[in-house]
């Protein structure tokens, strides 16, 4: 710095410039943050593929993945691989999608397995299996619109000539319910195997999910990559109040419908792969922000942490009551589930000391 | 009664970016400001004062967008608010609500760099522009010091300070501040409004000064710092003009209901409202 004078700068941000006129903030917490959690989800990766009936060592697990001819292709390769990219995914598109809903709501305990989407997507997936439709290339697809119809049916009745963000929490609250009661609904009146059959999927396995599940959720977060990097943006003013926002010159309206949609979109997809994992998308992005220390909820930081949460969460599913495998979603909820009441606890806590 | 409207030198004869014309303001269905035509001087501080529930706050928030019109229209240079997109609008127009909510843990630095929000793009986050306009905004503010730390830790006055410096980086040409000055002690409020009159006054290279309007709670208050003077009551404007012109005894007890004696301030010869009539105030003989 050659100038005399002090400039001032968002403070924990740096300037990265790109081109001629490119000029990015990049917040050098999150962004340490988020390559500690590429080295953890490595790290975690490579257990996931050493550890099940037979441990391979690190180094044969390694020259799977990269290609190299090795005697344990078939386990890691084909049996294990699959799988795990399939939870990194799911987790991956549960962190963003919770970091999205929650920066809309403004609220830490929004988050799609609480509003209602899971349970619209379990809803209509349930009701087909019990009507008979059991084919797994249809029923993600009921999964998808399901948790998308649901999200839209609370969308709309949470607007009152705009978004109030408690409102919306609490319609979606409301709808979780009712919707849970229609598939408890479903599942009495359905028979014993396909009642046991959505249990099962109901609480969010990656059991016997393989490449052809990886495929459209890969798809999706590709194809979505550009509309995240903008969301990203966009969340930083939806954080302030609505007056201060509209003077800051946002659409208000426009901008939560996309970032809501585009959360809900990966929610969807998400559910529709591996069932309702439970708690990822309510933990990670709470976790991520706690970690970087941002002002507004770290998006790629989210993903990694959902990644890397789902990931580990059915490695011990897995490992834990080995032969029996435990669906992930017990596992998150077992961890998830103390922590939501954590922070309600404190959420009190902190607003009566805060009026005192 | 008819009402005591002052056309005065302010606002005969400089103009105006900022109008309201046959303004109507509801909620729901009360309407809160009835047919209001308003023209805010430019570089000049306007004060909007009336008792509670008058409309002064609701017609703020119209001339800022936040509240669309239920008839008539504000214009920005001629054209409806409505016509404008919202964020050339808050290239021209800054507003400061009453109680603004800042992001769990932001930094002081990174809140008030948000007000640059309207002259930014994707590509471009950060420009040799806005690191100007933010520092010479928290220099103004003299919030410098405080950049690193975060705005949930500081004193009412200081956060105010640091909302303020976030409007002013947006280096818009127009600001409408919404009650600047509640919740501070007496000292903060003399601060901001200080540094109101500041932000109005020309510069030395004799370009005009901001055009500010605010809402103000305190009538003695608005009659010292205001150029011109608004005083409303039920939705309708009751007088307009220089303070000294229209701040009268008999305005006083029009709008607040309130017998007063006016007096010239001591410090600045601006009109002081003087309460006149005491609780204790033995009844005659």
């Amino acid at each position: 710095m050659s100038d005399t004078t002090v400039r001032v700068r968002p403070a924990g941000y740096h300037v990265v410039r790109i081109g001629a006129r490119g000029r990015f903030l990049l917040h050098r917490r999150a962004a340490v943050v988020a390559a500690t959690l590429i080295v953890l989800l490595a790290g975690v990766c490579v257990a996931y593929l050493c550890v099940g009936e037979s441990f391979v060592a690190p180094g044969e697990v390694v020259k799977v993945i990269l290609g190299q001819p090795s005697q344990n292709e078939l386990v890691v390769g084909t049996l294990r691989l699959p799988r795990m990219v399939v939870g990194l995914l799911v987790g991956a598109a549960f962190g963003i999608a919770g970091a999205l809903i929650q920066t809309v709501a403004r609220n830490p305990l929004a988050s799609p397995d609480i509003i209602g989407i899971s349970q619209g997507a379990g809803a209509l997936t349930v009701g087909a299996m019990t009507f008979g439709v059991t084919s797994y290339t249809v029923l993600p697809y009921l999964s998808v619109i399901g948790g998308v119809a649901a999200a839209a049916l609370v969308y709309v009745f949470a607007w009152r000539g705009g978004l109030h963000a408690t409102r919306f929490v609490l319609i979606g609250i409301g709808f979780a319910i009712a919707l849970r009661s229609v598939t408890t609904l479903f599942l009495t009146k359905g028979d014993y195997l396909v009642a046991q059959q959505a249990q099962i999927w109901m609480t969010g396995s990656l059991n016997g999910r393989g490449w052809s599940e990886a495929a459209p959720i890969g798809w999706t977060l590709l194809i979505l990559l550009p509309a995240v990097l903008w969301a990203a943006r966009a969340q930083r003013t939806v954080s302030m109040d609505d007056d201060t926002a509209t003077a800051l010159g946002v659409r208000l309206g426009r901008v939560r419908l996309g970032l809501v949609a585009l959360g809900v979109i990966l929610a969807s997809v998400a559910t529709g792969t591996a069932g309702p994992v439970d708690f990822v998308a309510l933990l990670a992005p709470q976790i991520a922000r706690r970690m970087t220390r941002t002002a507004q909820i770290p998006l790629f930081c989210s993903a990694l942490l959902g990644a890397v949460i789902v990931v580990f969460a059915d490695l011990l599913a897995r490992k834990l009551f080995s032969p029996t495998e435990l669906p992930v979603g017990v596992l998150t909820a077992a961890v998830g589930a103390p922590y939501l009441i954590w922070l309600i606890i404190r959420g009190h806590g902190g607003r009566s000391g805060g009026t005192a | 009664m008819s009402s005591t409207r002052t056309s005065d030198a302010v606002a005969g004869t400089t103009t105006g970016r900022l109008t309201a014309r046959g303004l109507t303001l509801a909620y729901e269905d009360r309407t809160v400001v009835h047919d209001l035509d308003l023209t805010v001087p430019d570089g000049r501080v306007t004060v909007i004062v009336g008792p509670n529930a008058c409309g002064k706050s609701t017609t703020l928030r119209a001339l800022g967008r936040l509240l669309k019109p239920r008839g008539g229209a504000v214009l920005l240079d001629g054209t409806e608010l409505s016509r404008i997109p919202t964020r050339k609008i808050a290239q021209s127009i800054g507003l400061l609500p009453q109680t603004p909510v800042a992001p769990e843990a932001i930094t002081v630095s990174d809140l008030v760099a948000r007000g640059r929000q309207p002259h930014q793009h994707w590509w471009q986050q950060w420009s040799d522009e806005d690191e100007r306009a933010v520092t010479s905004a928290m220099e103004r503010t003299d919030i410098t010091a405080l950049g690193d730390r975060s705005v949930d830790e500081l004193s009412g006055g200081q956060r105010q300070r640091v909302w303020i410096a976030m409007a002013l980086a947006q280096e818009t040409d127009l600001l409408l501040l919404d009650e600047p000055t509640t919740y501070l002690d007496i000292a903060h409020q003399v601060e901001v409004l200080d540094l109101v009159r500041q932000l109005a006054a020309p510069a030395a290279d004799g370009t005009r000064g901001r055009t500010v309007v605010t809402v103000l709670h305190d009538l003695n208050q608005a009659a010292r710092y205001a150029d011109h003077l608004v005083a409303m009551k039920a939705g309708r404007i009751v007088a307009e003009g220089r303070p000294e012109d229209i701040v009268t005894a008999d305005l006083v007890r029009q709008v607040f209901g309130l017998e007063s004696v006016i007096v010239p301030d001591p410090v600045t010869g601006s009109p002081l409202v003087v309460p006149g009539a005491p609780w204790s105030r033995p009844g005659p003989g």
